[in-house]
């Protein structure tokens, strides 16, 4: 599904040049749970967003599909996004003004989804993460578990073919986040792909493969058994 | 989709609501201002504009080669307007049009003031001023009136008008008048103002006039082919004016005078209706500059930018704190133009609600508005397709602006910085402060303009004019009463009042009086080899002593000498005019058989308004016409009552009068009335654009607070002071301000030295008005600023430090 070689990333400021990825190449197949771990600053928020198609490389190849994406405009990344890819992230970034309900819609609105499917679609994702009752609240009145949970409900509602997660237990405490993991392991089984960037050895178990990372590079990759 | 924009749109404006709350005050005070100004410029531009021929209708007026130069008239000799008619074939309708007689009108018992104009019964053919009652083509017999809707109204009541008659008083003679016709009110941007119209055969002096070229008492508009330009007929007038006013060529040859470049010395022109309410030439218009409602208009767009750009500026700060947001949506698939309807959706909500509020606002306004800088504007155009057309456009505009661009701003940047909701905020302070500093540019440039226009308004006030306009009270002397038996009577009922210092008359009034009248006569005459010209003046006994003029040389008018009806007295210029070591003593050849005697020099003093410079004056007590003004000066002790008394004593003259006398720095500071005006416009436009800017300012400020909470804690806890944090604060904003200020200052110089070319006395702008300014401005800002500043600086830092 995911094909990278040789990508590169480079972050220029007015006197320093960060390289946060250095001619780094990976594969992740249709269907994997893979955790990427490596020390703060390595570069594993900066693929993420490659992966993710928020960010745009700086050179290498990104196969996405069988297709290269690394030369996409916004407006193409942007539509491939919305159609094949969920995020969760570490701080939830759910948006304050809108209730539970509507933050999980918003993907749906996006795609052009009509009213009357996506009030089925949102309930049925809402009734599996069980926040039902919690609707019509607002992100401040949840817990943070509860809010990772509707993250992960706005990730899935699409259906998207990959996961990505940067952290997505980061905030959380560990009865919380095993939820969450739970949650993971379980969209996983039913066919998502998952990318998940986590500094928990705990979390990372709940993966098939560990890709291991330091300065811009793959160093290590552990085959979990 | 669009509903739920709307909805959550309306959420974000409801957790916002202070600022919701200041954009949609500061757009509604800006929309009421907008549409009172323009609404206004519509009125004064669209003057006149109803009537349906209205592209074909001209006033005539002429042009004559004076000695001192080419002067215009507008007025007209009786036989004109028939015999330009029986001439020329193009001339589909021509009307003269009499005013200023027959202003009485009876009916039973009611005696009332007012308007009757005497008209040929082409003027309701050309005008369109449609007939609702009575006949149809009316004025067919002489004695028939076609009267207005609220005339008959007043006169009549809930009765039916027509066929009623009434009693109309022209030159001291009573007539019956039989109304055949009621005409539609008038629009109030007509320069047409009537109750009353009558044929014009009954103009006072018809008859002794009908074939008279040399005498002139109205003016006369007719209406063109439609195939036929005025320049085509402006060309053919010349032969007319051989024809008939052979005399008055002559007289100006034997004047000495040269032709114009086409070798006329006099000709006629047409003055286009359009014009007509803004031309000084006719008397109908009002000479109003065009200047003015294109400056309504000016200010009024300074206004709407201003409001704007605190929206824009307001809009877009938020719009950075609300990164996290459209970074979130990017994520989730939303695209570029998706965001921009998306904040364009709010800003529509909030100039919705703004326009309504406004509108409501400038409704409400309207009487006070009317009271204080404009009667009689309706708000009918409002309903106007062009009105509505430029309304929608506009609003469209705006919204799109205010809303759309900083969403355009902000979802450029990166979606992976948004979403971590932090922003390069450098390029938008960039454009956030020219937006500030333009808007500070506008306020500043009114505020200085106020200063000057203020300065100039006091100096003319203030002016030392030569004579006494606190203690002389001016009196017209009503067009029903002989005139020397009215001043006579005056003197005989006043003499024995201790209150009164003296009584004297003269023709022409001081100033502008309640009347609103200004007039000027002027004479000219061959002497010693030169063309002399000068203000000339018909004045009665005690004229100097009255109006406490100093004689430099000779002596006053004396009732000891039984010649001193052909003697003058002159004014220094006019002194200085004559060429002699001393005038008195000068013959001057005035009329042909007689010489007048100069027999006094009085200091100049300014007879007319401080626009021009002293002229040349002559002051005659020969009364070839008669006197139409009484001047009593009286003890300044009590003015109140003295003027109590005099009103008092001349009802006594004449009971029925419209009394209107009046102190004459009233009549002086009359003659500023335009002045006044612009003042006027200058001050609340200052105080709108200050008070928009400033509601603006206020919340930048807030927000600059609220993302600056943590540092401004941290710096409390590190030992910064009070006044430390409202100084750091304040700064940036005032360094904004001066900076308007310093952009405002040459700019303001230059228009109001402009301006100030109008006067020949006027004062020279002093540095000190920009510092004051400048220094009034910085003061605003600050005083806005601290609201925020000094609550930020005494927050607890420890609470500030733990809400981030
Ligand atoms: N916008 C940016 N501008 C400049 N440098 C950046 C930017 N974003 C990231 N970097 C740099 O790139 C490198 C990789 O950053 P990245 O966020 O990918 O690290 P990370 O592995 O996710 O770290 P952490 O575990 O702390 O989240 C770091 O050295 C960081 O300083
Ligand atoms: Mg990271």
């Amino acid at each position: 599904m995911i094909k990278i070689k040789d990508l590169e990333k480079i972050y220029r400021t007015e006197e320093v040049e960060t390289v946060a990825l250095n001619k780094l190449s990976l594969e992740v197949k249709e269907g994997e749970f893979v955790a990427v771990m490596g020390p703060s600053g390595c570069g594993k928020s900066t693929l993420l967003n490659i992966l993710g198609l928020l960010d745009d490389p700086d050179g290498g190849s990104f196969m996405f599909n069988n297709i290269e994406v690394a030369h996409f405009n916004e407006r193409k990344r942007a539509d491939l996004r919305k159609h094949n890819i969920g995020f969760v992230f570490q701080s939830f970034n759910l948006i304050d003004e809108l209730t539970v309900f509507e933050n999980v819609e918003l993907p749906l609105i996006y795609t052009g989804v009509k009213s009357a499917e996506r009030k089925k679609r949102v309930e049925e994702v809402l009734d599996k993460m069980q926040i039902m009752h919690r609707r019509n609240h607002y992100p401040q009145q949840l817990s943070g578990g509860q809010q990772q949970r509707v993250a992960v409900a706005r990730a899935v509602v699409n259906r998207p073919k990959l996961i990505l997660a940067d952290e997505p237990t980061g905030n959380l405490d560990s009865s919380n986040g095993n939820e969450v993991m739970q949650l993971l392991t379980d969209l996983n089984e039913q066919g998502t792909t998952i990318v998940m960037v986590t500094h928990s050895e705990h979390d990372a178990r709940y993966s098939h493969r560990i890709i291991r990372m330091l300065d811009g590079q793959t160093v290590l990759e552990n085959i979990m058994v | 989709m669009l509903r739920n924009y709307f909805k959550i749109a309306w959420r974000n404006l409801w957790k916002h609501r202070s600022f919701s709350l200041i954009i949609v005050c500061g757009m509604a005070v800006a929309f009421a201002a907008a549409i009172l100004l323009s609404v206004t410029a519509h009125q004064e531009l669209t003057y006149d504009q109803f009537h349906e021929n209205k592209d074909h209708i001209y006033q005539l007026y002429d042009i004559d080669q004076r000695p001192n130069g080419i002067e215009y008239g507008a007025t007209m000799p009786v036989p004109m307007a028939p015999t330009l008619k029986n001439e020329y074939g193009d001339i589909v309708y021509i009307t003269r049009w009499g005013s200023g007689e027959g202003e009485y009108v009876r009916y039973k018992d009611k005696e009332l003031d007012l308007s009757t104009r005497a008209v040929d019964p082409d003027f309701l053919r050309m005008f369109s001023f449609p007939v609702v009652a009575g006949d149809k083509s009316p004025l067919k017999e002489l004695n028939h009136i076609a009267i207005t809707e609220n005339c008959a109204k007043t006169l009549f009541g809930n009765e039916e008008a027509i066929g009623k008659t009434l009693e109309i008083q022209f030159g001291g003679e009573w007539r019956s008048m039989l109304v055949t016709a009621i005409v539609k009110n008038i629009p109030t941007n007509s320069s047409f103002k009537f109750d009353i119209l009558t044929r014009f055969e009954n103009f006072p002096g018809y008859k002794t006039n009908s074939d008279r070229w040399d005498n002139r008492n109205h003016e006369v508009f007719l209406q063109l082919n439609e195939n036929v330009s005025k320049a085509s007929m402006e060309k053919r007038l010349p032969a007319f004016s051989q024809k008939y006013m052979a005399g008055k060529i002559e007289d100006l040859k034997k004047a000495g005078v040269q032709p114009d470049a086409e070798g006329y010395y006099t000709r006629m022109k047409l003055i286009p209706l359009e014009d007509l309410h803004f031309t000084n030439i006719s008397n109908t218009g009002a000479g109003v500059s065009r200047f003015y409602p294109y400056l309504l208009v000016l200010i009024s767009a300074f206004i709407l930018f201003i409001a704007c750009v605190n929206f824009v500026n307001l809009s877009l700060a938020r719009s950075f704190t609300r990164a996290k947001e459209i970074g979130i949506r990017k994520v989730m698939g939303a695209l570029r133009w998706q965001l921009i309807t998306q904040f364009w959706g709010e800003a529509l909500i909030v100039s919705s609600m703004a326009l309504l509020v406004g509108v409501g606002l400038a409704y409400w306004l309207l009487p006070y508005y009317q009271a204080i800088f404009y009667p009689g504007i309706s708000m009918r155009v409002l309903g106007s397709p062009l009105f509505l057309a430029y309304l929608v456009l506009g609003f469209l505009f705006i919204t799109l602006l205010a809303g759309g661009y900083p969403a355009w701003v902000v979802s450029a940047f990166n979606t992976v910085q948004t979403v971590k909701g932090k922003l390069a905020t450098g390029k938008s302070n960039a454009l956030r402060n020219t937006l500030m500093v333009v808007q500070f540019v506008l306020s500043s440039l009114l505020i200085i303009c106020t200063f000057i226009a203020w300065q100039q308004l006091q100096y003319l006030r203030n002016k030392p004019l030569g004579f006494n306009k606190e203690e002389i009270i001016s009196i017209p002397i009503s067009p029903t009463l002989e005139s020397e038996k009215a001043i006579q009577l005056m003197r005989t009922k006043l003499a024995q009042q201790p209150q009164v210092i003296s009584i004297t008359a003269a023709d022409i009034n001081m100033g502008k009086g309640r009347d609103g009248s200004l007039q000027t006569s002027i004479m000219g005459f061959d002497y010693k080899d030169k063309i002399i010209r000068t203000h000339w003046q018909l004045v009665d006994y005690d004229y100097l002593k009255t109006f406490g003029l100093q004689l430099v040389e000779g002596r006053d008018f004396s009732r000891e000498y039984g010649t001193d009806s052909l003697a003058l007295i002159i004014n220094e210029t006019m002194a200085k005019q004559l060429g002699e070591g001393s005038a008195v003593g000068a013959l001057l050849p005035v009329e042909e058989d007689k010489n007048y005697t100069v027999i006094g020099v009085v200091k100049d003093f300014h007879f007319k308004s401080l626009h021009q410079e002293v002229a040349p004056l002559t002051l005659s007590l020969n009364h070839v016409w008669p006197l139409q003004y009484i001047f009593v000066r009286v003890q300044p002790t009590a003015l109140a009552s003295a003027m109590e008394m005099v009103t008092k004593a001349y009802k006594e003259i004449d009971p029925r009068s419209m009394f209107e006398a009046s102190y004459l720095d009233e009549n002086t500071d009359r003659q500023y009335e335009r002045e006044t005006k612009l003042s006027k416009i200058f001050v609340s436009g200052a105080v709108l654009t200050i008070l928009i800017s400033c509601m603006g300012l206020f919340a930048i400020v807030l927000l600059v607070i609220v993302q600056r909470t943590r540092e401004i804690g941290i710096r409390k806890v590190l030992g910064a002071s009070v006044p430390h944090i409202v100084a750091l604060v304040s700064k940036d904003f005032i360094r904004l301000v001066a900076l308007a200020i310093i952009i405002a200052s040459p700019l303001a110089w230059y228009i109001m030295n402009q301006w100030l070319k109008d006067f020949a006395y006027r004062i020279t702008i002093e540095w000190w008005v920009f510092v004051l300014a400048g220094l009034v401005a910085i003061f605003i800002a600050f005083i806005t600023l601290s609201f925020q500043s000094v609550k930020a600086a005494l927050k607890n830092p420890v609470k500030s430090l733990r809400t981030e």
